[in-house]
């Protein structure tokens, strides 16, 4: 107790001062939580102070952001050359940054760490290990990590997991992500370490082989995409296997849109109460964002500034209005190839001007993510179809196809949805056009044949890893 | 510790008294221990469980306090343990009454004792007033400081092995370096003497702070480790080898101190015996309940506070 409470101290003293944190001390913390779990059950009343720090307080928040900013440009200034490029002769010094001299920086686009990568390295850090993103919506970007980045991400994702109960030594994860997510595949691993979980990663197998792997208590925590999730839950179905047979407690999803019509049903299938659904980025981590019950996220302002840009005027989005998710990640908490001001193209919509009520409350939060700026479908000035509600609409069609293969554009002023034979067969194209238009997606229809489903809309769960025994098989409507 | 210059009242006598005396201090640090235990919580810290380590860190404290007491001047001493009172105490029963009440009475205690300590001590009156001051507060602070360890984490394991190497620094203290024996002389009658005792006539009887807590602790941590009767276990080894047996021990051993002062080695008689309880029940019941499991048996009166929040969070990197 003694001891743990000196570790406690430690990291809020790194914290507030800015410097790097001692990983090693950030790991004995993660052990002495999981000890305290298992004595006690739960962690002590003020756990959640330890994990959200400062964000309740706007007057707070706004001073840790400054002091954050502040921090890390200073750093940027003179250890990464694109921004020692970038802020030099700027109009604001780094050390006087505040959040709205920030805004006089341009935002830095993915363009930019395709283009130039090795000018995001900074000069004082190690590298270590380089992660490409998967490219699903572009050509992918590769970013280095330094070990202390990954010894760091993977302390303070165990030390939350552990105290809100997410992670258990009793557990075992499942992780069916990309094999070529090397930074999501590497932090998950090393956080179950660190909680003293097992963790099998698994990759995105056949689903038949994925269920195997899950039923008979195979695991107890999954985490995967959305995409893939749609194929389990087929699969699943198709087999004719439900809860029972699994001794899953928890599934957490991200990196895609999941519905609420794939989520209800993975549910079921699974047997597990609810669905995690964060967000996070590859380019940004470690701030990332927790769904809450009334499907709002709330990011992590610990570690980052998250601002919300309007989509034409790149200032501030109002109430209700979409934006793009604008995000720093602050040293110490970014190491080695930083960003300052990344432009995530990920759209959101600002939550009305009033006060939340959720359990997320203390911490501002946004709509779910919309889908990426380049999806969005603009039937007029003020009309815009995102890819959330195509995805919503066409999940929730009683034919279950999942995950949903659609191509949207508008046409004439119309939205135009084109849909594989399977998302219709047996309930015939004048029910699905009204069910669309039920659920907010009033448009004209296009059937093709299921063997182009695959090129209408590609997902995470199309990165198969098969064996030579097994040929890649089109799962999904 | 019967503690005179005067030996008119024949040792027989001191030694009954002094059992009597100790009997109850041992009787109420043990029942308001348990009682406190099973029905009020202490906070504790978000992360954090007692363990071996933590014991080695209170011996060391308790190692190093005669040191620290005799290089400190009186007013800092009695500064010193107002503040380990207060600390103690609030933490204990701060959120069970009204802050006015608590903080009011907490005052009116130290104050009214380190006034007496300097200007009541000539009668027999003002010494038994300031000693019953000191009681209260002493049990009190006992009870507070056992609740805060055992619901902190700390196992009738920890308790038993922390006994027994009190045991050998008690006895190395009281009859070796005669540390106890300077403490007891320098302390008696000051402010705050961390003593739960009494007067009668020339002669205070008393037992330290510390041995109080040791019992204290036994009695919860046999409690939470295996519930009712091992509870009643501890208070019965706490009073006899606790209290009765250290306070009788002079009708056959002569302890007379170089001061006149009968200085007995508590733990010396408890330890050893409260260590052979702790493997005993460890034999005949098993692994010790953790306070998770004992929170959800019977044997909790506490009211039962809502679980942690589950959590919503998750974390796949998308990439």
């Amino acid at each position: 107790m003694f001891e743990t409470g000196v570790r406690q101290i430690r990291l809020a003293v790194g914290m507030l001062s800015g410097r790097r944190l001692s990983t090693r001390n950030l790991g004995r913390l993660v052990a002495d939580a999981v000890t305290t779990l298992a004595e006690f059950g739960e962690p002590g009343a003020e756990a959640q102070q330890l994990l959200g720090g400062p964000q309740a307080d706007p007057e707070t928040r706004q001073d840790f952001a400054e002091r954050g900013l502040r921090r890390t440009a200073r750093r940027l200034a003179v250890r990464s050359p694109f921004y020692a490029r970038r802020l030099a002769g700027g109009p604001t010094e780094p050390g006087a940054l505040d959040v709205d001299k920030l805004r006089a920086i341009p935002v830095t686009t993915k363009r930019d760490l395709i283009e130039r990568p090795g000018d995001f390295v900074c000069t004082d850090a190690e590298r270590y290990l380089s992660t490409r993103t998967t490219g699903t919506t572009g050509r992918p970007a590769e970013i280095w990590l330094s070990r202390y980045e990954m010894d760091l991400w993977s302390g303070l994702g165990a030390l939350a997991s552990v105290i809100r109960d997410e992670l258990r030594p009793t557990d075992v994860m499942a992780v069916n992500m990309s094999s070529r997510a090397i930074a999501a595949t590497h932090l998950t691993a090393a956080t179950c370490r660190l909680a003293q979980s097992g963790c099998r990663l698994l990759g995105v197998l056949p689903p038949d082989d994925a269920l195997d792997s899950l039923c008979g208590g195979g695991a107890t925590v999954l985490a995967t995409y959305p995409s893939y999730l749609a194929e389990l839950v087929v699969a699943a179905q198709a087999r004719g296997i439900g809860p029972d047979d699994f001794k899953l407690r928890r599934i957490t999803v991200g990196g895609e849109v999941l519905s609420p019509a794939l989520s209800d049903a993975a549910r079921r299938t699974f047997g597990v109460p609810q669905l995690d659904d964060s967000y996070s980025m590859t380019e940004v981590i470690p701030v990332t964002g927790r769904t809450c019950s009334e499907r709002h996220v709330h990011h992590d302002l610990n570690t980052g500034l998250v601002e919300v840009l309007d989509l034409v005027s790149g200032e501030p989005a109002a109430p209700g209005a979409l934006g793009t998710l604008v995000i720093t990640p602050y040293f110490p908490y970014r190491d080695c190839m930083p960003v300052l001001r990344y432009d995530t193209r990920d759209v959101v919509r600002c939550l009305p001007d009033e006060p939340l009520t959720c359990e997320l409350a203390g911490t501002p939060g946004t709509s779910q993510i919309l889908g990426k700026d380049g999806s969005l479908i603009r039937l007029g000035p003020s009309e815009v179809i995102t890819p959330r509600q195509l995805i919503d609409a066409i999940e929730s069609l009683p034919t279950r196809p999942w995950p949903a293969r659609y191509r949207a554009a508008e046409s004439g002023g119309r939205l135009r949805i084109t849909l594989p034979t399977a998302a219709i067969e047996g309930f015939g194209e004048s029910a699905t056009r009204h069910h669309l238009a039920e659920a907010g997606v009033d448009a004209e229809l296009v059937i093709v044949g299921d063997d182009q489903a695959a090129e209408l809309r590609r997902t995470r769960s199309d990165l198969h890893e098969v064996s030579f025994a097994m040929p890649a098989a089109l799962i999904g409507a | 510790m019967p503690h005179a210059s005067s030996f008119a009242i024949p040792l027989w006598q001191q030694s009954f008294i002094q059992a009597a005396v100790c009997m109850v201090g041992a009787v109420l640090v043990c029942l308001g221990a348990l009682y406190y235990f099973r029905r009020y919580r202490v906070e504790r810290p978000p992360v954090g469980t007692f363990n071996g380590r933590d014991i080695t860190i209170l011996l060391a404290i308790i190692l190093a306090l005669p040191f620290f007491y005799a290089i400190l001047p009186a007013w800092a001493i009695t500064c010193f343990l107002c503040l380990t009172f207060a600390a103690s105490l609030s933490i204990g029963y701060q959120r069970l009454v009204n802050p006015a009440v608590f903080w009011g009475g907490l005052g009116l205690l130290l104050g009214a004792n380190i006034y007496e300590s300097h200007f009541m001590m000539g009668t027999v009156i003002g010494w038994q007033v300031w000693w019953v001051e000191l009681d209260i507060l002493v049990i009190l602070g006992a009870i507070s400081v056992s609740n805060l360890y055992v619901q902190g984490g700390m196992r009738l394991k920890h308790v038993a092995f922390f006994a027994i190497a009190l045991a050998f620094y008690d006895v190395f203290s009281t009859l070796v370096i005669n540390v106890t024996a300077v403490l007891v002389e320098e302390f008696v009658g000051q402010p705050l003497d961390p003593t739960f005792g009494f007067r009668f006539q020339a002669t205070n009887y008393g037992i330290g702070i510390g041995d109080l807590l040791v019992y204290a602790l036994f009695t919860v941590a046999c409690y939470k480790a295996y519930g009712r009767k091992a509870a009643r276990l501890a208070i019965g080894i706490s009073v006899v080898f606790g209290a009765a047996a250290p306070s009788l021990c002079p009708l056959l051993i002569a302890l007379i101190d170089f001061r006149n002062d009968i200085l007995v080695p508590s733990q010396l008689f408890f330890a050893p015996v409260a260590f052979v309880a702790y493997l005993w029940m460890r034999r005949k019941y098993g692994r010790e309940r953790t306070m998770a499991e004992y929170l959800a048996s019977e044997d909790n009166a506490a009211p039962v506070t809502a679980p942690a929040q589950p959590a919503p969070a998750p974390e796949p990197v998308g990439v």
